[in-house]
């Protein structure tokens, strides 16, 4: 059995999810490839615009989409050395 | 306050010690500092500031037993009309003490996981109120550093045992070091041969703490 992801994994894998759809997923992707409930993805989605990671856009039909900032790129390049950091000083 | 505790064979090691101190805390601030830009997590804030204040106070005494050791300031307070250079290394002495005091306050407060700035403030004015109205300073100084030295360790050790990992134990063993350093401090107030120790004990803190940092950096 996988053991249970932290904070810091979880905000990594939606980013991921984005990432993968060519930095431009739908809500339900992003729920499929996260992996987490529905109210969870919200509440993640909601701190990531708040905090810089990712962007909300309207496709041609007004669906709501969401691309990665700088910041969430670098997040994902850098994460192995976050996560490390994190752990070390039982940030997480 | 006595103002130059080092035995003489130590004499001039301490401040190459302290320098070192101050590079290792400063880089770990600075790393904690990027990973607080690139995560916007306030605890890894905490610790950049914790980090920098240690640091910042390991600059202070460095510079302050340089200028003791090698009688510059004695030059210094003829410049800046300071009567006593006994006062003006005292000062130099406080400096240190509230800076370093209020580092492991912030190291302290991220322990808590709490957002609550008034706890934060709280901490540090009991600590500097309870330093300097204390008959002896120094001695409560080195009694208030052990105590939140406890604490912080009870942390680290708590998060090592959650995350069975090197980088957890070398930051737990590291803050153990910190710990029997400033126990020992307690002593060398009487016994010059106990401030050598402890500053060999915070050597070995600081050498697994920048340890830490090369593994995490290499992943």
């Amino acid at each position: 059995m996988s053991r249970k992801r932290n904070h810091l994994e979880i905000i990594r894998d939606v980013l991921l999810a984005i990432q993968i759809k060519g930095n431009q997923a739908r809500p339900t992707h992003i729920l499929y490839k996260s992996n987490i409930s529905s109210d969870m993805l919200k509440q993640y989605l909601e701190d990531l615009m708040e905090k810089g990671f990712i962007v909300e856009e309207k496709d041609k039909k007004e669906n709501k989409l969401f691309s990665l900032t700088t910041k969430g790129f670098n997040y994902i390049k850098d994460f192995e050395t976050i996560k490390g950091f994190m752990e070390s000083y039982g940030l997480e | 306050m006595q103002s130059y505790m080092a035995p003489q064979w130590f004499y001039g090691y301490d401040v190459g010690f302290e320098l070192l101190f101050a590079v290792i805390t400063i880089i770990v601030a600075i790393f904690a500092y990027r990973i607080y830009k690139a995560t916007n997590q306030n605890y890894a804030k905490y610790l950049s500031i914790a980090f920098f204040l240690i640091g910042l106070s390991n600059i202070f005494q460095s510079i302050i037993n340089f200028l003791i050791l090698t009688k510059l300031n004695e030059n210094i307070c003829g410049f800046v009309k300071i009567q006593s250079v006994a006062y003006f290394n005292t000062i130099g002495a406080y400096i240190h003490m509230i800076l370093f005091l209020i580092g492991l306050v912030y190291l302290v407060f991220m322990t808590f996981k709490s957002e609550n700035k008034t706890i934060l403030t709280l901490l540090v004015l009991v600590s500097l109120l309870s330093m300097f109205l204390s008959s002896n300073i120094l001695y409560t100084f080195y009694l208030l550093s052990s105590i939140y030295l406890i604490i912080i360790s009870l942390y680290f050790i708590r998060n090592y045992l959650k995350n069975k990992k090197t980088q957890t134990l070398l930051i737990a063993v590291a803050f153990l070091f910190l710990l029997f350093g400033s126990i020992h401090f307690l002593f060398s107030v009487n016994h010059q041969l106990f401030y050598a120790i402890g500053h060999l004990l915070e050597f070995i803190a600081y050498v697994l703490i920048f340890t830490n940092l090369i593994m995490v950096r290499k992943k």
